[in-house]
């Protein structure tokens, strides 16, 4: 019975300063040569494009990441297809995140790199971790990124031939379209009752 | 005339090759096979009996939930989730409804957290019996699928007296647990609480579980055959485990001591005496016999959290429209199949801005092709059944 | 009325006829009733109740019910199929386990025919269902099919030496290949060969069991990989011929390793002039008795691997048969 559970929950800090693990985040960032952020225990680094392999590798060998857990990408738009558009006027480009973490101890480092909505273009990181050649396939079908030296950018999920990117926030929810969400028009209309006047209601084709 | 040896030699293989001039198979296992858990297809090259050359082709069943939830509010994603995967629905619902209370800075009552642990070590033990039941069968053994779904259907009862749902239980709130509807000892909201028995049945049926897992220890690992078929099959190094994101039992069975509960204080596991399962070969039998030892450790878990659940509300004070406030986290949790994590980026609207679902059968099946890669075909099965995962989980 | 029956039966062709028509019921009698056996069995093994409602106690009707079934199906023949080779390959393999009851002694003198060569008869004939299933494999125009059929014939290949060569040890002691001839040499002896023959024994029954491509050995058959193996594309009587005569042959083979081993239709202890109506029921209990054996493996055991398969056979059951057979022999020289 070490802690009570009230504690384990409240390990939000408001300050990001005063945040434990904002110190490991600035060796990480220092080391790859990033700017480092802590947000609700989630330690993100922010790197350059160009950068974006040797990040990897650093955070691997030197930070012993060698667990890949996942890598996906935030579209940051101002004008949304779906869902609620942003708050604020943003920058529009394209998040590409990679999570990591070590296998001992559990600590965990996001990675992150902004890339051109346009012609997103960035190092596959296949190499380094041979689990991200599935992400960067789905990466790359959701949200059009290519990645340069990935051994098979096929689909993934979609079928062959399948247009656009459905996770980019400009793409629209086709069933969406067909019905807003949410709204009075969700219910559909009740079959009307077969009245005693009508009794062919049960096959209205013939 | 004398031919020397190195030119019989010559002559003879010259033959041979042309007889045996072969032509490799291309095999497609699934999408509707009988143990590819779903619709999962395989693209084998194989060459007689070895296998090159496997890629599985999945999406089958890819159903856009990451799309889906940025049109839907916080409470809806819970019913989302839920049919990730769906052999542990209950333990999907835990990250996400973390990381959105650690947006909203909401503190969760510690009955409701208690309730929560108990019920992800259900989910965690019904799902390992699928994989007890599942992996024999497609070793060819058909009996202990019957056994094992037998005791699951018992975890999947109290699970429903609770929840009232068998698969898709979406018995989380932000800032606690849904009140069971109607099983409490009085009609009052507040009041309504787990099943009266609930506590005393879930502590005989853990106490019965120990008894299954011997059960199931001599049916399975007493057998010669299992062990041909499994020890030494299918071995995955613990940096190559690491490298593909292999997670959970598989990542254990590895010998990596890494097990989420012990690092990240989503639920207080911090309370409980447990181990940390580890194999040391990482074939396909430390992952059967991490998973099996699993079962026991959340029986185990289960029985110390009912002794010491404390009383209390169910729910934290939260608005009645659930806005989750600007922010980025991500949560991580020890589910059965392995890590599941949730990338929540919040705009502090009705729903996220982005869901990012990090399942671990997604990571766990992107070994495939480097785990199957010159296997016989029977170590195809074993290999992927092994990895114990599900269509939805990595599909998503 | 005897003696019309009598003069009846001493006409070539009638006796003939009779046989086959008596030959003709037992297949799917002997089929139905070990398969109401596997299914009944594997239910009590697997915590079920089984087959519950058809004919009404126990289901003792379902298997009657699921044969309607099977001749009520369409007959689908794969496009890429090749249809002469598709159609008879089920037939080949259900003759080839009628063949085999022809030399098997139910009783003294109840035999269909018996022949001086019995057992070499029985075990040549029993592999001529190899030729069916490769058959079956071959022509069905499916790459499961064929892996399974390709895996039987391995399978097939090598098991049989083990059988045959399991089977010399007690042809050895009998001094003589006749089936009966056999199950009277151990009447005479006064035990049943299995005391001296029990290497022998185990071998012919795992033997027998790869024969029989049953868990452990089903890999020809292997659902977890290859779906159903060589059966994959038959369905309707087809199909029915096939799993009437793995339960044949089951009943077959066990019949032989009764004959050969357990000394047939006899028991200890009864007196031999009413052997002529307790022997069929001898030999049927003892049959039963190994059927259960294995439905019982099929049950709880898993299935080998290819070259484990391959491995068991060449490595150990071979070698140990030529072992049992020099045994055998010298000490029949000796003693």
């Amino acid at each position: 019975m070490s802690s009570s559970p009230s504690e384990t929950e409240a390990a939000v800090e408001t300050e990001p300063q005063a945040h434990p693990l904002q110190e490991y985040a600035d060796e990480v960032a220092g080391a790859v040569g990033g700017t480092a952020e802590v947000q609700f225990d989630t330690i993100k680094v922010s790197v350059s494009n160009d950068s974006w392999v040797d990040a990897h590798l650093t955070a691997r060998d030197r930070f012993g990441l060698v667990f890949f857990s996942w890598l996906s990408a935030i579209d940051w738009s101002n004008q949304v297809e779906v869902g609620d558009p942003l708050s604020d006027e943003v920058e529009e480009r394209l998040e590409l995140l990679s999570a990591l973490g070590d296998i001992t101890e559990g600590r965990m480092v996001t990675l992150s790199t902004d890339l051109d909505p346009e012609t997103p273009v960035i190092p596959s990181l296949v190499e380094v971790y041979a689990g991200a050649n599935w992400h960067e396939r789905e990466a790359h079908e959701m949200f059009g990124i290519d990645f340069l030296g990935h051994p098979n950018l096929a689909h993934l999920y979609l079928p062959d031939g399948f247009l656009g990117h459905p996770l980019r926030k400009s793409f629209p929810l086709l069933t969406r379209e067909v019905k807003p969400w949410p709204g009075k028009v969700d219910v559909e209309a009740m079959p009307e009752k077969p009245s005693k006047d009508e009794p062919s209601t049960e096959n209205p084709e013939s | 005339m004398t031919i020397d040896s190195a030119t019989m030699r010559h002559l003879s293989e010259a033959q041979v090759s042309v007889e045996l001039e072969t032509e490799d198979m291309t095999l497609n296992i699934g999408p509707q096979h009988p143990s590819t858990h779903g619709v999962l297809r395989l693209v084998a090259k194989i060459d007689g009996e070895r296998a090159y050359d496997v890629q599985p082709v999945i999406g089958y069943m890819h159903r856009g939930y990451e799309k889906i939830c940025e049109v839907r509010s916080y409470p809806q994603i819970t019913t989302i989730v839920n049919r990730i995967d769906w052999v542990s629905g209950y333990a999907n619902e835990i990250p996400f409804i973390v990381a959105a209370e650690k947006l909203m800075e909401v503190e969760v009552p510690p009955r409701a957290q208690y309730i929560r642990l108990v019920l992800t070590e259900m989910a965690r033990i019904s799902s390992h019996l699928v994989f007890m039941a599942s992996y024999p069968l497609e070793l060819g053994a058909a009996t202990p699928l019957f056994f094992a779904l037998r005791e699951r259907e018992r975890v999947l009862e109290l699970l429903e007296s609770v929840t009232g749902g068998r698969f898709h239980p979406n018995f989380n709130r932000i800032g606690g647990v849904k009140p069971a509807a109607g099983a409490g000892p009085t009609q009052k909201k507040t009041t309504q609480d787990l099943p009266s028995d609930f506590l005393s049945e879930t502590m005989d049926a853990m106490e019965h579980m120990f008894k299954i897992c011997d059960e199931l220890e001599d049916l399975v690992a007493g057998n010669e055959i299992i062990l041909a078929r499994t020890r030494g099959v299918g071995k995955v190094p613990v940096e190559v485990a690491a490298a593909y994101g292999l997670s959970g039992p598989n990542l254990r069975a590895s010998g990596a001591a890494f097990d989420l509960r012990k690092i990240e204080h989503y639920l207080p596991y911090d309370d409980f005496e447990f181990d940390v399962v580890t194999g040391t070969n990482g074939d396909c039998w430390d992952r059967w016999y991490c998973r099996l030892q699993e079962i026991r450790e959340s029986a185990k878990i289960i029985q110390q959290a009912i002794d010491g659940i404390p009383s209390g509300d169910l729910q934290a004070k939260v608005p009645k429209m659930i806005k989750v406030p600007k922010g980025e986290t991500y949560v991580r949790a020890e589910n059965p199949k392995g890590e599941m994590g949730y990338y929540l980026v919040s705009d502090g609207n009705l729903g996220p801005y982005r869901l990012k679902i990090r399942s671990a059968s997604f990571s766990n099946l992107s070994i495939l092709p480097w785990a199957l890669e010159g296997v016989l075909v029977p170590d195809i099965i074993a290999i992927m059944g092994s990895l114990d995962f599900v269509l939805g989980d990595v599909d998503r | 009325m005897i003696e019309l029956l009598t003069d009846l039966f001493s006409n070539f062709w009638i006796s003939l006829a009779g046989k086959l028509a008596l030959v003709a019921l037992m297949i799917p009698l002997i089929g139905m009733a070990l398969g109401f056996a596997e299914i009944k069995l594997s239910a009590k093994m697997q915590a079920r109740v089984g087959p519950y409602f058809a004919g009404g106690r126990w289901g003792w009707a379902q298997l009657i019910a699921d044969g309607i079934k099977f001749f009520q199906k369409e007959d689908i023949i794969p496009a890429a199929a090749d249809r002469p080779v598709f159609k008879m390959a089920p037939m080949l393999v259900l003759v080839s386990t009628v063949a085999l009851l022809v030399v098997i002694p139910f009783g003294p003198g109840l035999i269909f025919q018996d022949l001086s060569v019995g057992i070499f008869y029985a075990l040549a004939i029993s592999s001529l269902s190899t030729i069916g299933i490769l058959m079956a494999g071959w022509s069905s125009g499916n790459k499961y099919s064929l892996i399974g059929g390709l895996r039987a014939a391995g399978q097939l290949i090598a098991y049989e030496l083990p059988l045959v060569l399991a089977v010399v040890g007690s042809v050895i002691m009998a001094g003589t290949m006749s089936m009966s001839g056999i199950v009277e040499a151990q009447i005479e002896a006064g035990f049943p060969y299995v005391i001296f023959q029990f290497v022998g024994f185990g071998i012919f029954i795992v033997a027998a069991l790869a024969e029989l491509t049953r868990i452990p050995f089903d890999m020809p058959i292997a659902e977890s990989e290859l779906v159903m193996g060589y059966l994959t594309e038959y369905s309707g009587f087809r199909f029915l011929f096939f799993f009437l005569a793995e339960f044949a042959n089951m009943f077959t083979l066990s019949a032989i390793a009764v004959t050969l081993f357990l000394g047939g239709y006899w028991l200890p202890g009864i007196p031999e002039s009413a052997l002529e109506l307790a022997g069929p029921a001898i030999l049927l209990g003892k049959v039963f008795l190994l059927a259960f054996v294995m439905i019982w493996f099929r049950w709880t055991f898993p299935r080998f691997r290819e070259d484990q398969l391959q491995t068991l056979a060449w490595k150990w059951l071979i070698p140990l048969a030529l072992v049992n057979i020099a045994v055998t022999g010298i000490l029949k020289v000796v003693l």
